[in-house]
Formats: structure tokens, sequence, C-alpha cells
């Protein structure tokens, strides 16, 4: 409050407060932001539009040479995907659209509740408070292709998982096969909410502790039980996290690669109808089969439908996302 | 007033979070970005490495390459190979060490690539035109770089290698492209093929004649029939073990099953699969069925082959097929287990006996500035010697016929099932469309191997058809291009 009061003295009254004058008055910043904007231009903005022109582009091994004067071929790349039933582009794209739908779902959703409930029991003063940390981050320090490579030789119909699901804790009358069919599904959610979670909690954590303890002592006063503080105090006041955690998760569980190439016999495997994502089916149909044009096209599909939810998410939580006074 | 300052303080916010989530969203956007972008990214990568060769040109080469002080006056010639042994650099230049003594000018720098980065480093160097002067190949890959008009034709230097009967014949069509002139683009170098590995206690166990028993399909089929249910040392031995659909050479498995029925992958027209056929067809389902009959290991279709060869190697399989390579680390890793065990050649279908074959090739780069000095290395790593030294090293078959007179083969009882199966040794077809169609096969042979493993339900022959079916309308798509 005092902070706005003094900021509002601070600011001059303007008349004019056109573009080219605000930006003179805030040279500085500009300056300063100057080298990351051209980073981004560079590294992010060419790349990104070259990706969307390929898309119209014939591009495969005999026209790479070319690149961007590969012949112009309109939406055919589109029409491919999205129709022609001898591309393997086609036989694959919906498996892989819903596959990473329902990954992406329950990925969200298990890792936020696993990790906002990992951060308020941190947040909590305990013996060995600092090694439950420090032991809870350490998925999120293996490199996600080791964890890939990892938790495919664990899933193996004789691997470690299954002697203990069911040679000790018998929960199965017979070893199921985690790697291929449906239950392929489990087998990369898992890995991806245990290199996960550690981050979202991190960021959880960090939220948690801006609120101020007199909050809670003052709901206590009032006779407000756990429960109640922590749908009236935490989850309110960690909205805004929440939410900047719910983007990030959107966006990287649809671009999830690393974890289900690896997991497949070191990337050279099929995860199969049921476990393959947007990017594995990207990365063969671009990098194996040789159809950039058509893996460009279904990567600007894939763009839009995230942008679609980031839109929604947008309106959903634009209010959260102002510093309330 | 205030209020419209809060207005302007929310929407900086406002602006501000925008910016943030904007970032966001491009930041993994660069994934996409860069998977787009491959060629330009790729390029500096390779751009990268040739200023390195350029500085080490410099200042001299690395501690371990034979000829290191100095590389005035000398060509120097650059190389990509591939991990092909233990350690991939040293024992090339081992085997390179003569050559370098008696050739006092010229001086070679090795750079080895991974088999998973080596394709994209190829194609950009055959797209930039900024590649080494020589390349190994892999036999699948010569027609595809080649039909990007990159690489040398070598035809007229095949003299210098004794001419092309000096080859295994099998090895020759990798070298060109199929049915688009008699050029050829590379030199065989070694041949990478499968046999069968048995364990000759379990074969007496279950009263098999290796000798006989492993001649045909049939006879093949009924042994591991017998094998199966045995116990070796208290422990039941599983009849066959080979790795599924979570591997590298899932194809591979797969070609002789489909030649010994009488199939082929693509049509004489060399733009139509017929991976479909009733014959190609009676071969995948031959060959998936003995995994649905109990014969071969089901948990062992999920590995990959390291894995599976770990499984025989700890005596958990009755046979496998791999490569000569599993000779060397029985050698040395289980020389007990060794002697229990024999080889023979890939069994005989009905419609004839076929064996894989693949491998590498060299090739040189038509951007070479150092052709004659590539060709001269090349010459040397096809004579006799060169080839048994480096395949001592690698544990693959050399390609040149005189080597299979020499003590290479005669020393090692293993290696003779290897010698007998050059008679019927295949090689994929070599045309430009095949690398591409590699991952498509991977995709629908993976489908059939789901279908056998009941993800669909119960097993259906006639899913494994259909299988094929789309496989083969999605391969022709590929060759047409």
């Amino acid at each position: 409050m005092n902070r706005s009061k003094n900021q509002s003295k601070r600011i001059p009254k303007r008349k004019k407060t056109g573009l080219w004058a605000r930006i003179t008055e805030n040279k500085l910043a500009y300056y300063l932001i100057a080298p990351a904007i051209v980073a981004m231009i560079l590294i992010h903005f060419i790349p990104i539009v070259s990706g969307i022109m390929m898309s119209f582009l014939k591009l495969n091994q005999f026209t790479l040479k070319k690149f961007l004067k590969a012949p112009f071929i309109g939406l055919d790349n589109y029409r491919t995907i999205l129709f022609d039933q001898n591309s393997t582009m086609r036989s694959g794209f919906f498996d892989a659209l819903r596959n990473t739908a329902i990954f992406g779902l329950i990925c969200s959703i298990l890792v936020l509740s696993i990790a906002l409930l990992l951060a308020v029991l941190l947040n909590r003063e305990f013996k060995f408070r600092g090694l439950a940390r420090t032991l809870l981050m350490t998925p999120w320090v293996v490199p996600s292709f080791v964890v890939g490579m990892l938790w495919g030789f664990m899933w193996q119909n004789d691997g470690i998982i299954n002697r203990i699901l069911v040679d000790v804790l018998h929960l199965f009358p017979s070893k199921p096969y985690w790697l291929t069919g449906p239950a392929v599904m489990v087998a990369i959610i898992i890995p991806t909410i245990w290199r996960q979670v550690p981050f979202v909690m991190l960021m959880l954590l960090a939220g948690l502790q801006q609120i101020p303890d007199e909050f809670y002592e003052a709901a206590k006063i009032d006779g407000a039980g756990a429960w109640r503080c922590f749908r009236h105090i935490t989850l309110p006041l960690l909205k805004s996290v929440l939410s900047i955690q719910i983007l990030n998760g959107i966006i990287s569980y649809v671009y999830s690669f690393n974890i289900v190439a690896m997991m497949f016999g070191h990337g050279a495997g099929f995860p199969g109808k049921y476990g393959d994502l947007m990017m594995t089916n990207i990365n063969r149909n671009s990098f194996q089969i040789w159809q950039f044009g058509t893996g460009a096209a279904a990567t600007v599909i894939v763009m839009l439908c995230v942008m679609g939810l980031v839109a929604i998410w947008y309106r959903v939580f634009q209010n959260d996302l102002v510093v309330k006074e | 007033m205030y209020h419209k300052n809060k207005w302007g303080y929310i929407m900086k916010v406002k602006f501000l979070s925008l910016v943030l989530a904007a970032s966001l969203l491009a930041t993994s956007l660069m994934g996409c970005g860069n998977n787009t972008d491959s060629k330009a990214t790729s390029t500096e990568a390779v751009k990268e490495e040739v200023n390195e060769d350029s500085k080490t040109e410099d200042t001299g080469s690395e501690a371990d390459t034979p000829a290191a002080e100095t590389t005035d006056g000398k060509t120097i010639v650059t190389m990509w190979i591939m991990p092909n042994s233990g350690e991939p650099e040293a024992d090339f230049l081992t085997v390179m060490a003569p050559f370098l003594e008696q050739n006092q000018d010229i001086d070679i720098q090795v750079t080895v690539l991974d088999w998973g980065s080596a394709w994209t480093k190829i194609t950009t160097a055959a797209t930039s035109g900024e590649g080494p002067d020589i390349t190994q190949l892999g036999t699948t890959q010569v027609a595809a770089v080649a039909a990007m008009g990159a690489l040398e034709d070598l035809t007229g230097i095949y003299d210098r290698f004794g001419g092309e009967e000096a080859f295994v014949p099998a090895t020759l069509p990798t070298t060109q492209i199929l049915g688009a002139g008699e050029e050829r683009f590379a030199a065989p170098w070694f041949i990478d093929t499968r046999a069968l590995f048995y364990r000759k206690d379990i074969c007496e166990a279950a009263g098999v004649n290796p000798e006989t028993d492993f001649e045909t399909w049939d006879s093949f089929k009924a042994a591991l029939t017998k094998m199966k249910g045995v116990t070796i040392e208290g422990k039941e031995v599983t009849p066959l073990a080979m790795p599924g659909k979570n591997d590298w050479n899932v194809i591979h498995n797969f070609a002789p099953w489909i030649w010994g029925a009488g199939g082929e992958f693509i049509a004489d027209d060399n733009k139509t699969s017929v991976v479909d056929s009733n014959e190609a067809y009676e071969g995948v389902k031959f060959y998936t069925e003995l995994a649905s009959e109990g014969l071969m290991s089901m948990p062992a279709l999920e590995k990959n082959s390291a894995e599976v060869e770990a499984l025989f190697n700890s005596g958990e399989a009755a046979t496998i097929f791999t490569g000569a390579y599993e000779i060397a680390t029985l050698r040395r890793e289980q020389p007990e287990l060794a002697e229990k065990i024999g080889t023979a050649p890939f069994p005989a279908g009905p419609a004839g006996r076929y064996a894989f074959f693949g491998g590498s090739g060299l090739s040189v780069f038509n951007s070479s500035a150092n052709k004659e000095a590539a060709y001269r290395i090349i010459e040397y790593l096809m004579t006799p010697d060169a080839q048994v030294a480096y395949q001592r090293l690698c544990g693959n078959l050399p390609t040149v016929q005189a080597t299979y007179e020499t003590d290479f083969v005669s020393e090692e009882p293993m290696r003779e099932a290897f010698k007998e199966q050059l008679e019927f040794g295949k090689a994929y077809p070599s045309v430009a469309g095949w690398g591409p169609s590699e991952t498509i096969l991977q995709k629908g042979l993976s489908n059939v191997w789901d279908n056998v493993m009941g993800v669909y339900g119960d097993y259906k022959p006639e899913q494994t058809k259909e299988f094929l079916t789309q496989t083969a309308g999605e391969s022709t798509v590929i060759y047409n291009e």
C-alpha cells in the first residue's frame, strides 16, 4: 500500500504519453533488455518463422539441399497429416494427439497436487527438514534422458518394478507388460511426475514462504482449522504461483520428448499406439523418415493447439497475475 | 488520480506477466523451432567441427595419433567413423599405423560419430558440402547420400582393391543406387550378419542334433519345441530369445524370415513396397508365431539386442540369432560358457536360404580436396591384413574374400558358420528411400509384435496382415518421392 502511494507520488504526471516519449524516458531499461530481445529474435523468432515457412514446402531428403527454396506446395502438408490415409504422419497423428492430451492432463493434475502436498509439508518446522528437502530435490538433478533409460529398464517385464509388485507384494496374478499396450501410458507418466515434482514443489515452497505467518495466527485465533487455513489463506495466496506452474506444465508436457524417446530401446523403439506422443511422432517423421515439410506442419498444428491452451489459461488466470493491492 | 495510477500499475504488471508467459511459451517452442530448423543448427555444428579440425591442423594432431609432431608438408585426410570397436579411435589408428609408417606424406584425423547423430551430421555434410574427406556409411545409407549427389564415384579405383571379385558378392549391391546406373559410391568395409548361436549342452539334453536340426525352418521349430521345458543347472531355459520392438535391429531380425518365405521388401520397379505380399506375410507370421507358441521368450521382446545377448550369456536361453561380435564377447567375458556354444547358419525357408547382410562401407565426399590420399587410405583398408586386423578389434566380418582363407576363420570354430553364410547373404535393396522407410517398417513390425503380445486382445494373424498392408502403403509413398 505504502509503496504504491510513494510510487504514485514519485511518478510525475505526464501529459504526453506517446510511444517515443515513453521509450526515451525509459532509455536505460530498453538498453538493458536489448541484448535479450536480439537473442530472442535470433534464436526464437527466426527459427519459428522458418519452421512455419517449411510447413508449406515439399521438404524431404531430395529437396533438403534447397531448404527454404524447396518447392512450395501450399497447404498440402496439412492435408497429408489430416486426410491422407497412406501417409505415415496421418496414421499415427491422432493417436499421438490423444495420447499427448491424456498424458498432459494427468501429469498436470498429479504433479501439481503432489508438489503442493509436499510443499505444504516441507513448509512446516520438523527435524531433518533440510535433509528431506534435499532428498526430494534429487530426481530433478537426473537428466531427463537418463530418467527415460533407467525407468525403461525398470519397467521391463522381468524388471524390478514387476518383481516388487508381483513377487513381493502379489498385487497382480502375473507380471504385466508395462512397455507394451495401454499400460505404456502409466509407464511414461510416472517417471515424468517423478522428475517434474521437485521443481514445481520448489516454486510452490517459495510461494508459501511469502505468506506472512500473521495470517495463519489471526485465522487460528478466529478458530480456523488446518483445512480452512489451507482453503482460505494458502490456496488463494498461492494462486499466482500455481497459475504459472499450470502454464509451465501445459507447455512442458505437450513438448515432452526425452523420457518417452529413451524409454523404448534408447530412442530406437516405437512407443506404440498408446504411448506415442506428439514430439516423438514429429521427431520420427522429421528426422528418421525425412518428411521435414510435414514434420514442420505438424509442429505448427501443435503450436496452434498450445497457443489455444495458453489463451484459455490466460482468460482463466488473468486476474491472478495482477498484484492485488 | 490514485485510481488512474493504480490502473497503470496493474497494466504494467499485466504486461510483465504477459511477457513472462510469452517468453515461457517461446522458450518451449524453441524445441520445435530447433526441430524444424535442423539445417541451420546442424550446419553450425559441422562448421564448428570443421573449424576444430583446421585448428588441430595448425597445432598438430592429437597425442594418440601416430604422427603427432608436425603436419608441415603432409596431407591431412579427415575421416568420420562410427564406434565400431571398444576404443573406436585408438583401435582404428592401431590398424592404420603400418600405413602411416610407410606413407609419411599422409596424416589422418579421425572423428568418431555416434550412430544416433551420424545420420544428421552426414546429411548436413552432404547438403552443405562441408564434410570430411572419407566417411563410413552404413550399407543402408549409401544410396541415400549418393542420391543427394554428395559422394565421389569410386568405380574407377576398384581395380586398386583387386577388382569387384575381391569382395564377398552380397556386399557389392549396397555400394550402388539400385536401378540408377553402375557407379559404385562406396567400398564395402565390413559385414554385419547374424547367425544362430546355440548351447550344445541344451541341444544334447533335448535330443537335438545341431548338425541337421538347424537346417530348415521346420526342423528348427521342431528343435525349439524339443528344447522347451528343458532345465539346465536347475534353471528352465527359454528355447529362443530375440529382441522385439525396442531395438535398432527390428527389421534385420525379420528380414531373413521374409526372404526365406519368398517375400521381398520392394518390388522390381524399386518404387512399390511389397512387404504385405502373401509370401512376406507368411515369413513374418512364422517368425512371430514362435513367440505366440511359447518357443520364444515374451519378456525378452521388450528388451534391446544388448539386453537379450546378456540373457543368452547368462545362460537363460538355448538359442539366439546375433552377430559375429558375440563370439568375441563370449571368449572375453564367459570363456567357460563359450566352450558350450556352437554356431549355425540361418535356417533355410521354404523359398530359399537367406541371411541378412548389413555393415558399412567407406565413401569419399566429392567436396574432398584430398581425394588421392583418401583413395590410398581406403586401398590400404581393403587389404586382407588390414581387414582382418580391424575385425579382430571390432568383431564383425571382413568384406574381402581372401580373408576367409586365413587363420581368422580357422582359429575360431564359431566363425565357420559365418563363413558358410557368405553364400546366402542378402542386403536390403539399395534405394534412396530405404533409410527413411526403415522407420516406417520398424513402426509396422512393432505393431505386429504388439499384436502377438496381446495388446489388441487375443493374437489375430489377420491383424498382422493389416499392419503389413498399412506399412506397405506408407513405405510406397516414401519410395516414390
